[in-house]
């Protein structure tokens, strides 16, 4: 008996000791990208190049800050990013709240409940390649290619459905009770939305804001496609830009990716309780 | 119940007629309309227009007239053989990266929800990689790659491993791709597979436990079952999502060496831009699209499990 439940002990013990040891690993392979982009960001391109590679930059430098924000225009593309991710959160969170509140709420004749749920849940699964010729000659078309109002538009056909269902999951899980409380007392349907709904799932609104603005922020191939000026493209585009088929810019895109990856790890912080919904739609409550 | 919300407003309290009257009785519909426009607009129009495109050929002289060429572009897809390579090479990747992302992630949440409950500020900084930029993603990972000065061959040489050219490889390419997809992403079905673990009922195992079962039997006939509705939504939008990659081998590879990494976005992309044929690359648009609603079909009918 001893013996057995001694053994059993060690086991219990070398488990743990793995699971220590993996979540350790885990760790390191996590971070040490993340710190490598911005440790040669701060390198002079001599350090950069050097082999074997200095793993601590030894002569810390802001000068690819001052090249890729000062001298090239890296902080126009950041404000064209933070514009029209701004303007996309915008539009599609007041819209995705009032629709999210009518499929949580609302009853509708011939199932169009559900079966417009699954609609709009299926346009967020389209692959952007497949409306990027449309867009492209759509916009052409109406000469908005290369305008921030283009990026809007195209980044708001998967923004809004997914503030769509974000909400509606927020949505249902509040009590109606409230809500009816308010209409008994005199509300309107819309006003207890409004006045109680509303500010009750002001976290889920703020997660479902912060998680728009960190996929526009994020995207890459529409904009890559509309926009071809320094007034209107995105700063993926231009970090893009300086990866060319016969150099690469190391110091200057390192800053720029560096720094387009602050604003998201700050973001991951704050909604880090939401994450779940938000990465699965509103499917996996966390 | 608001469900019904028919009965939860008597007519007496109802503020009086007019245009607030209007909007009071319609405001299910009104509350939805701008949503369902506005998609209508940007989805179903897209899709149409994609038709009309996909059975012309598309002169990159917007003055040049569209000819009709019926269903000659999808028959195109049939004989261009590099359609057929980059379906392969988007199969294998998909395969391949969420494979190793679920084993990875899944394996790491059973071994830490057993022993490492309270992860806190760790677990959010395991979840980084998931929520950058991917382009940030991809410089990054062509920094480590970098044949000449590159970490990876600073390793690979300090453990007394041959160096390689990575990312400009033949036989590597499509795996440094996975990999730098995998450092993305393992995180997330991690996440979701913590989550699902979290609410996993307490006595079916305790029962099990009492009947003496050992931890590999309650966890292929408890854990799984119970996480099959999770494990079904973090697999499809993985799926979903590997389907559509295209920044990574834009920058990573740009679809070479030898086009071992051209996916179908890159070279749906490539045949609409560089090669001016939007009319051929709408009918493979399309036929993403076909794939894409016979997965997020089969989805949906998980997700109504889920709720």
């Amino acid at each position: 008996m001893a013996t057995i439940r001694t053994r059993s002990r060690i086991r219990e013990l070398l488990l743990r000791l793995s699971a220590y040891l993996a979540i350790l690993v885990a760790l390191i392979l996590t971070l040490f990208p993340v710190y490598w982009i911005a440790a040669n960001s701060f390198k002079f391109d001599i350090d950069i190049f050097a082999v074997p590679p200095e793993w601590v930059p030894r002569n810390p430098t802001l000068k690819h800050y001052d090249e890729a924000f000062v001298q090239r225009p890296f902080l126009r593309y950041a404000l064209n990013s933070f514009l029209v991710a701004v303007g996309t959160t915008a539009i599609s969170v007041t819209f995705g709240t009032m629709a999210g509140y009518a499929l949580a709420r609302f009853s509708y004749p011939w199932q169009w409940r559900k079966q417009i749920s699954f609609w709009i849940l299926s346009t967020r699964m389209m692959p952007p390649i497949v409306s990027i010729i449309p867009l492209y000659l759509f916009f052409n078309y109406f000469d908005m290619l290369n305008t921030k109002s283009a990026l809007v538009i195209a980044y708001t056909a998967f923004n809004l459905p997914f503030a769509t269902w974000m909400m509606k999951s927020y949505f249902q899980d509040l009590p109606v009770e409230l809500e009816e409380a308010a209409i008994v007392d005199g509300d309107t349907r819309w006003g207890a939305f409004l006045h109680v709904a509303l500010p009750l799932a002001r976290p889920g609104l703020a997660a479902t804001a912060i998680f728009c603005l960190i996929i526009s922020w994020n995207e890459f191939l529409l904009s890559l496609v509309i926009t071809l000026t320094e007034q209107s493209q995105t700063l993926p585009i231009g970090i893009a830009g300086r990866v060319t088929q016969y150099s690469t810019y190391w110091g200057e895109i390192s800053a720029a990716g560096f720094m387009a990856c602050v604003p998201i790890v700050i973001f991951a912080f704050i909604v880090q309780k939401h994450l779940v919904r938000g990465l699965s739609l509103g499917a996996v409550k966390g | 119940m608001l469900k019904s919300d028919k009965g939860t407003m008597p007519k007496s309290l109802r503020p009086g007629g007019g245009l607030e009257h209007w909007t009071e009785r319609h405001l299910r519909y009104l509350m939805l309309a701008p949503t369902v426009l506005i998609l209508l607009a940007l989805t179903i129009f897209p899709s149409v227009y994609m038709f009309y495109a996909a059975v012309h050929r598309i002169s990159p002289n917007p003055d040049l007239p569209w000819e009709f060429v019926g269903i000659g572009n999808f028959a195109r897809l049939l004989t261009d053989a590099q359609f057929h390579v980059a379906l392969r090479n988007t199969a294998v990747f998909t395969i391949a990266a969420v494979t190793l992302e679920f084993l990875l992630g899944l394996g790491l949440a059973l071994l830490l929800d057993r022993f490492i409950r309270r992860l806190g500020f760790l677990k959010t900084m395991l979840m980084i990689p998931m929520m950058l930029p991917p382009i940030a993603v991809a410089i990054t990972w062509k920094l480590i790659y970098e044949p000449q000065f590159g970490v990876l061959n600073e390793i690979m040489f300090l453990l007394g491993l041959p160096v390689q050219a990575w990312a400009g490889d033949v036989n590597l390419a499509m795996f440094s791709i996975i990999v730098a997809d995998v450092w993305q992403w393992t995180p997330f079905i991690f996440l979701l597979m913590l989550a699902g673990l979290a609410s996993l009922p307490v006595e079916p195992y305790e029962a099990a436990a009492l009947d003496g079962a050992s931890s590999w039997r309650q966890f292929w006939d408890l854990t799984l079952p119970f996480l099959k509705p999770v494990i079904a939504i973090a697999l499809l939008l993985r799926v979903m999502d590997a389907l559509r990659l295209f920044d990574l081998v834009f920058i990573l590879t740009g679809g070479g060496p030898a086009d071992r990494t051209k996916v179908l976005s890159l070279y749906i992309y490539q045949v609409a831009y560089r090669f001016a044929d939007p009319g051929y690359a709408a009918a493979m648009s399309l036929f993403v699209l076909f794939v894409t609603i016979v997965l997020s079909t089969w989805f949906m009918k998980r997700m109504r499990l889920a709720e």
